[in-house]
């Protein structure tokens, strides 16, 4: 792949105060290219979500965010807060898991769009009208010109999902940040949102950052997947290795513990225990309570992330030793 | 297999309670002429997309919620006809497990309390002694450690409240347990455990269970059989095997079609319908799923099809019904 | 089966020790009340000092309240009569000590009464619906367009200002507000899942009102009353300082203030104390009535 569009380098974001902080993302790094579709998948507390909240800079005031986060050259946690509102939406696009409370319910969604547009290029109106009608069109939105003047809530969610990616989408941004984008909706309604990313990235070359717990909707858009776990990465691989060769433990059982459509199994495999809430695991490996190879080291120190087959990263004493 | 509840013609409108003048909002058909019956010791699933009914479904077996027409027979046993205390009484023989592992569970109760209530309610528990070895044991039967009887819900994970509640519903040894969406709200590693959980449970009581779900891959493991719905009807019902060899209901087909998988070699020839599920205060005439379905004809906009039995245990409801056999299957196998 | 392989891993490991300290009976909620804030402890002490005072009044009083004496009229305070003496020499710091009775008893009286009938109208409007609800209501709407005030003169103006006619009537003023609070709560306890789940186990309807609905109720009750609780205060020192709450020479802390104004000009100290004990107590209930909601409400709790 080419060079890097985005670059994270040693993320942490804490909470709390100095003794006892309630660390969220611990110590992660991980790159997309340009036109590169990265999927980070992981269960509740995992960090997914504060993790690509932060490449916004949107974390809540509390938290404190170290390490690096590169984007074209840029470290974005060094630019001065003012900068900020210029890159998201401009560079970087956002669609959220929650359609409805990201849309202004007293904004006609021709407004909406037509805003999105207007805080970052100067163009006059006809023309920008004419944007939004092809980007409602490139949305997929049946019927774009008597849609613009509805609001919100006239919409059903896989349609508000379609207009949230039209204004995620309105100045051609570089990256497009999606946080569970289709987690609220029905089955058949998500594999029509999953159809207009797959046309999104076709059309603009764009990168896509895509946040989810669902390996299904990983396997069908991404290209590489990042498994996060309590705040860590343990696995970052190209996505036919990752399902055709998981090598961490979590990811093994995940993906074995998932039901489909065309296992004839009695049972499904199971990992035992819970997920561990937000930075409750201190020392070692996050994973080590529930697994099944577990060693003493595990329980000391965290495994570092290791390179086995080109761009396929695992952090797990047992695949090392395995391995070596 | 005996018949251990029927259900004929089971119907639920849900209409506009307020008093006020002016428009009232447009009555809301739930459950629409449904009829199945359930046998004794099978897992029957339910499945469809948010507003199909299925949840109402449910709770209508229960009586959780009245019924605008029809019957639910248990045990021979007409339910509309009971009174409230035999009502009261009959719940002991059927349980629920619901969907929000959060909710469910009284935030101000022990979970011993939690679990003994339904034991409680008709007079199971003789001694304060005797209460807690029960709870423990159905502690211990559920995967929890029975120290924990005496903390609040608040310090149990998605999943372990999941098996509290499991614990309550089968307290009481019902014959019949209605699970409403058990995992949907459960981090994806915990899903697996509770599908197994209950299934090991059903194997060792021999309850029939109504499992309710959005995603036939779920029921995949669970199921018997397996009922989809689509705007209040069943659309098509048949054993597990016959549903996901080859779907006979063009919907049932896209379902199928439509669920990702986590396996990014498989080519497929997805079905994506167009469009929204259409309000079910305003169904379509004729075949509800008209509108989306890629073989709508003049016909299925006249006449309604019924659900017609094309083969032993298989009924669908289609003017085209067909076997369809799902691609991506191939691809994998 | 399960069991086994769940044991297999300590699951100690994974109940976070957040969660484990979150573990409240009741004593620890009223712990949490009063050792929880500075503000909550000083409100707390104010509270119980009074309490003590009022139970212990005839005893540490210094001198009888009622007893004039026309040598030690309009006094200021000295090491005889810390708070002075009135226009007919009656010492004030018994006077308020014994008027913390009155002001006491009515004070917490009338609020616990109206949220005892009011959560019971409350409640039942907002359980079963239908033609109760819209009963209850309708009453309640009519009842809450008087204010409590104007109602609590018309009555004790009819019927004469004795204790218990102003306790029924600042009660049947203050159940209206109480019967909104318990209904609107109801409705929204009512949703939760956790209901729906006690009717499916088959626990009987009044259960499931006092077992389910009424602890869950209980946070925005005890707010509203120790809210009323400073209202009802108020309001009696409004009716002895009109002259139909509590008759002279018995002493209640609104009376010596109506007392201690037509004497303004001699001394002041009647009026002062009557003001401050009044402001501090209806100050120090309404701190521990936050405090109280705090601690209750699962939302804020710490």
């Amino acid at each position: 792949m080419s060079e890097a569009l985005l670059d994270i380098k040693d993320l942490t974001i804490e909470f709390g105060s100095g003794s006892q902080p309630l660390r969220v993302v611990d110590n992660i790094s991980f790159a997309v290219s340009l036109g590169e579709t990265v999927g980070i998948v992981g269960e509740s507390g995992s960090g997914k979500s504060m993790t690509a909240l932060s490449v916004l800079r949107l974390v809540p005031e509390a938290a404190r965010v170290s390490g690096q986060i590169i984007f074209e050259g840029r470290d974005l946690l060094k630019l001065p807060k003012r900068e900020m509102p210029a890159i998201r939406g401009k560079e970087i696009g956002m669609i959220f898991q929650e359609p409805m409370s990201s849309l202004n319910p007293l904004m006609t969604i021709g407004d909406q769009i037509d805003e999105a547009i207007r805080l970052h290029e100067d163009i006059p109106a006809p023309e920008r009208r004419k944007r939004v009608l092809a980007l409602l069109r490139l949305v997929g939105m049946p019927d774009p010109e008597n849609r613009l003047s509805a609001y919100p809530d006239q919409f059903s969610g896989g349609m508000r999902q379609r207009v949230m990616a039209a204004i995620a989408m309105a100045c051609n941004p570089k990256l497009l940040i999606a946080d569970e984008p289709t987690t609220a909706l029905d089955v058949t309604i998500q594999a029509q949102v999953l159809a207009m990313m797959l046309d999104i990235r076709a059309r603009f070359n764009s990168s896509i950052l895509l946040i989810t717990h669902d390996l299904g909707v990983v396997a069908e858009i991404c290209e590489r997947v990042v498994v996060m776990y309590a705040g860590r990465i343990l696995e970052d691989a190209d996505a036919r290795s990752l399902f055709s060769n998981a090598r961490h433990p979590y990811t093994q059982g995940l993906l074995r513990s998932v039901p489909t459509l065309n296992d004839t199994r009695k049972r499904l495999y199971q990992i035992p225990g819970s997920v561990p809430p937000a930075g409750t695991i201190k020392a070692g490996c996050p994973f080590r309570p529930r697994c099944s190879v577990r060693m003493e080291r595990c329980a000391v120190e965290m495994p570092p992330l290791r390179t086995y087959d080109p761009g396929h990263r695992v952090a797990c004493w047992a695949t090392a030793e395995a391995a070596a | 297999m005996s018949v251990l509840i029927d259900i004929q013609g089971l119907g639920k409108t849900f209409s506009d309670p307020s008093l006020r003048l002016g428009p009232r909002r447009p009555p809301v058909r739930a459950v629409d002429q449904v009829s199945f019956q359930i046998l004794r010791g099978e897992a029957l699933a339910i499945v469809g997309e948010s507003g199909c009914g299925k949840s109402t479904l449910g709770r209508l077996l229960l009586q959780l919620i009245e019924p605008s027409e029809g019957k639910v027979i248990f045990e021979g046993k007409d339910l509309n006809k009971t009174t409230k205390a035999e009502m009261r009484q009959l719940r002991r023989k059927m349980q629920m497990v619901f969907q929000d592992p959060f909710g469910s569970l009284s935030p101000r109760r022990k979970v011993v309390d939690i679990i003994a209530e339904p034991m409680d309610s008709f007079g199971m528990t003789k001694s304060r002694k005797e209460r807690r070895e029960k709870v423990a044991e159905l502690l211990t039967l559920v995967g929890l450690p029975s120290s924990y009887m005496d903390r609040k819900p608040r310090q149990f994970s998605g999943g372990q409240r999941q098996r509290i509640g499991i614990a309550r519903a089968i307290s009481v040894d019902p014959m019949f347990i209605v699970a409403d969406e058990p995992v949907s709200a459960l981090d994806v590693s915990i899903q697996a455990q509770i599908i197994n959980l209950m299934q090991d449970l059903q194997e060792k009581k021999g309850f029939s269970f109504l499992f309710i779900a959005h995603d036939l891959a779920v029921v995949r493991h669970i199921a018997d059989r397996v009922a989809v719905m689509y705007l209040g009807r069943i659309v098509e019902m048949g054993t597990k095997e016959q549903i996901y060899a080859a779907p006979h209901h063009p919907y049932t087909e896209a379902l199928l079609s439509a669920a990702p998988q986590p396996d990014p070699t498989a080519t497929r020839d997805r079905i994506i319908l167009k469009g929204d599920v259409p309000s079910p205060s305003n169904v379509p005439s004729g075949c509800a799923f008209r509108t989306r379905c890629p073989l709508a004809a003049d016909i299925c906009r006249d006449e309604r099809p019924s659900l017609r039995e094309i083969e032993p245990h298989r009924t669908v409801a289609c003017h085209f019904a067909a076997p369809r056999p799902i691609s991506h299957r191939r691809a994998m196998a | 089966m399960t069991d086994a392989r769940l044991s297999d891993f300590p699951v100690d490991d994974l109940i976070s020790r957040e969660a484990l300290a979150d573990e409240r009976g009741l004593g620890d909620v009223v712990r949490q009340v009063i050792f929880g804030r500075i503000s909550t402890q000083v409100a707390f002490f104010v509270v119980v000092v009074f309490i003590v005072v009022a139970i212990l009044a005839p005893w540490i009083a210094p001198y009888d309240p009622v007893r004039q004496s026309i040598l030690q009229i309009n006094k200021h305070p000295s090491w005889d009569h810390w708070l002075g003496t009135d226009q007919f020499g009656r010492d004030v710091l018994s006077r308020m000590i014994h008027g913390s009775r009155n002001s006491l008893i009515f004070g917490l009286l009338s609020p616990v009464f109206a949220a005892f009938f009011g959560t019971i109208l409350g409640v039942s409007a907002g359980y079963f619906g239908g033609i109760v609800d819209r009963l209850i209501s309708r009453i309640v709407d009519m009842l809450m367009a008087f204010p409590e005030l104007l109602l609590a003169i018309l009555i004790a103006a009819a019927l004469g200002g004795s204790f218990w006619n102003i306790v029924v009537v600042l009660t049947v003023a203050f159940t209206p507000g109480f019967a909104r609070v318990a209904r609107a709560s109801t409705l929204a306890v009512k949703q939760e899942p956790y209901i729906e789940a006690a009717v499916a186990a088959g626990v009987s309807t009044p259960l499931i009102i006092f077992r389910h609905i009424v602890p869950n109720i209980a946070a925005p009750i005890v707010v509203l009353m120790t809210l009323w609780s400073a209202s009802s205060i108020r309001i009696e020192a409004t009716l002895s300082f009109l002259g139909i709450g509590t008759q002279p020479p018995n002493p209640s802390w609104g009376n010596i203030i109506r007392d201690g104004l037509s004497n303004m000009f001699a001394t002041q100290w009647p009026i002062v104390a009557g003001g401050l004990a009044i402001t501090i107590v209806v100050l120090a209930i309404s701190i521990l009535g936050d405090s109280v909601r705090d601690v209750l409400d699962p939302e804020t709790a710490r």
